[in-house]
Parts: C-alpha cells; sequence; structure tokens
C-alpha cells in the first residue's frame, strides 16, 4: 500500500465517521426507476403520542426536496386523501401504491412510520426518543426501491448547575419536550448520500446520475460476489 | 501531489454533504406548517408564511421551492378563494412539470367551483374530483 493510498483510506475512514454510520445499500432497483418526483403520504404512528404525525410531516419536504427530487406539496395530499374518506394514514398506507401514484401522477410514493416518539423520566433526566421508518415504493410496479430506519435518542439532566440547575431543565423538558430538532437529525441522516439517503434526484444535475456506484457486473450480468457484511 | 488533490476534493465534498446547504429558499415553510398543525387555529400565520416564502425566493431570483406555490393556492382554494388559487396551480405546473397531472385537477376543481357560490368558510375544504 502505497501512502498515498493510506492518506486516501484514513481520509475516507475519517470521512466516513464524521457523518456517522454509512451502510451500503443496493441502489440497484433505485437507480433503474429514476423517480424525479415524491408523494410524501401521511405519516404512519404507532407511538403513544397522538400529534407526532403532523409534526413529522411538516420536517419531511426539505430535506427530500434539497435532495434534487420533485416532491409533493403534504399538506395539500393529506387534505385531498382526507376528502377521500382516507383519514387515517393507516388506511393510506394500506392502499395500492401504484393507483395512488398514478392519482397524482407521482413516480414513487414515500411511506413513513413513527415507531416512538416518548420521553420517559428518571429521577431528574429526561431520555426522549424518536424512531422512525422510511419506505419508498416505485410508483409503477410498486416495489420498494429504498428503505431505512433512524433512532435518535437525546438524554437531558446531565448538564451542569448541580443538583439545582437539573431539576430545572428537567422540570422545562417535562413540561414540554422538543421533539423536533431529533426528528430532523433523524431525517437529515435518513436522507444523506453519499451515505443510507437518496442518491441525487434530477434537481441537483451536477451530481444527478453520477453519484451512485452500482455493484459490478461481471459478463453474464449477475452481480460479482459482494462482502457478506454489505 | 495530485492524489493530495484527489483527497482533498474527496473530503470537501464529504463534508459538505454533511454540512446541508439549501438549494431552495424556504423561509419559514416548515416552522409554520408545524405550527398550524399544532393550532390549526392559527391558520392565517401559515398562509402569510407561504405567501412570504414566495416572495423572498422571487426577490433571491430563486426558483420557488417545490409545491409552495401549491400550498399556497390549496390555501386560498380553501377559503373559497377560488379564482385566485388558479394561478398559482398553474405556476406550480410551470415551474414544476411533476406536479401536471395533480395540478391539472386542482385547476378544473378552481374552475368548477370558480362558476359557483364559495362554499361556507367552515364547510369542507375543496374535493378532489371524483375518479372516473
Amino acid at each position: 500500500m502505497t501512502s498515498r493510498r493510506i492518506a486516501l483510506a484514513a481520509a475516507v475512514v475519517a470521512v466516513v465517521t464524521g457523518c456517522a454510520t454509512v451502510p451500503q445499500k443496493d441502489y440497484t432497483k433505485f437507480v433503474a426507476a429514476q423517480p424525479r418526483s415524491i408523494l410524501v403520504v401521511p405519516v404512519m404512528n404507532k407511538s403513544v403520542s397522538l400529534t407526532a404525525s403532523d409534526y413529522f410531516l411538516s420536517t419531511i419536504p426539505i430535506p427530500l426536496a434539497e435532495r434534487g427530487y420533485y416532491v409533493f406539496p403534504v399538506n395539500l395530499v393529506k387534505r385531498l386523501l382526507e376528502d377521500e374518506g382516507l383519514n387515517d394514514p393507516g388506511l393510506v398506507h394500506s392502499a395500492d401504491p401504484m393507483r395512488l401514484a398514478s392519482t397524482f401522477g407521482a413516480d414513487a410514493v414515500l411511506y413513513i412510520t413513527i415507531e416512538q416518539w416518548d420521553a420517559k423520566y428518571i429521577l431528574v433526566q429526561t431520555n426522549v426518543t424518536v424512531a422512525f421508518s422510511y419506505v419508498l415504493k416505485d410508483g409503477k410496479t410498486g416495489t420498494v426501491l429504498w428503505e431505512d430506519h433512524q433512532k435518535m435518542v437525546y438524554a437531558s439532566g446531565d448538564g451542569g448547575g448541580g443538583l439545582l440547575g437539573a431539576i430545572i431543565s428537567a422540570a422545562v423538558t417535562r413540561a414540554a419536550p422538543d421533539y423536533m430538532p431529533l426528528a430532523r437529525k433523524a431525517n437529515a441522516q435518513a436522507m444523506v448520500y453519499p451515505g443510507p439517503g437518496f442518491p441525487a434526484g434530477p434537481y441537483r444535475p451536477d451530481e444527478y446520475r453520477k453519484d451512485v456506484q452500482l455493484p459490478q457486473q461481471d459478463a453474464s450480468g449477475a452481480p460479482t460476489k459482494q462482502p457478506a457484511s454489505l | 501531489m495530485r492524489g493530495r488533490v484527489v483527497v482533498g476534493a474527496a473530503v470537501a465534498a464529504a463534508v459538505s454533504a454533511c454540512v446541508p446547504q439549501t438549494r431552495y429558499h424556504w423561509g419559514q415553510y416548515d416552522s409554520a406548517l408545524y405550527q398550524h398543525y399544532k393550532n390549526p387555529q392559527d391558520r392565517e400565520a401559515y398562509v402569510e408564511a407561504l405567501k412570504t416564502t414566495i416572495l423572498e425566493a422571487e426577490q433571491l431570483g430563486m426558483k420557488v421551492p417545490p409545491g409552495i406555490c401549491a400550498e399556497y393556492g390549496y390555501a386560498l382554494f380553501e377559503e373559497g378563494q377560488a379564482a385566485q388559487s388558479l394561478p398559482w396551480f398553474q405556476r406550480e405546473k410551470e415551474t414544476w412539470p411533476e406536479s401536471t397531472v395533480l395540478m391539472d385537477k386542482m385547476i378544473r376543481n378552481a374552475q368548477r367551483r370558480g362558476t359557483q357560490p364559495p362554499p361556507p368558510a367552515t364547510g369542507p375544504a375543496g374535493a378532489v374530483e371524483s375518479r372516473s
């Protein structure tokens, strides 16, 4: 190994750790489908919070559109679905993705489920936890093009100010724990690329269709063997 | 030396991927939508934020982000201002051709509503046209 290679490897390692873990996914289907537009349907909520679904929906369009895709207006879409009698996001999630996509003219449909959105209080410490699953389905075939899962935990109460300071900060957090920064962080991690997220869409023309490394194909067209850990 | 340049470029690219730079001007869109969901009565602030985002993006000479003109048009539509909503649906469609199918539906809805007396303010929001 030349020193140049070592330097490159070290740089890559440093960058990778800086961006948290970067699991390698197979983007073959995603690239083949070439989605330009993404329909974000109302968020399904499996948490104990009654309001998390709408709150979380408000955090999705910006990071997704910034990846270079057309993102359908989430509030308009939600209201239209409600007018159609699909008030419960569970009904939308169980509906036929191809029919949904053709109704709205979308290339792909993004389904998000809140698995956890809660705060636990242990003495003077507050643990806020959010966990989400993200699934993107192709509008033409209904197949899963991409999926991800994120869990974020925030622990308060270990700050300075002695016991009194800790009690005060816990009380403030207990009154209104703020989930939104954690939710935004989860989205950022889920959508970043290079990383587990969305390769650049058509509105990032400099990177579009240039940033994805697909598995090498051998002469027969079959993917070459990948390490099992990937 | 060339290797160093490559490494430097790789690091710069990766770092810029970590530090988000926005391609669009979003203004207060997301926080206003959040507040609107938190307190649905507080609708004016949300509609105002949509309008401000559009105006600010125009002033900056930037493309209005995906969905914003459509959301603004729909807010007007929900308030019974069907005729005023039309140009916004049209603009979304022209700016973002991916929205054509949905915007054509919204335009037809608004045109149909525009020829009728406005619905009561508390009535159901404009229903999507029935599927054939």
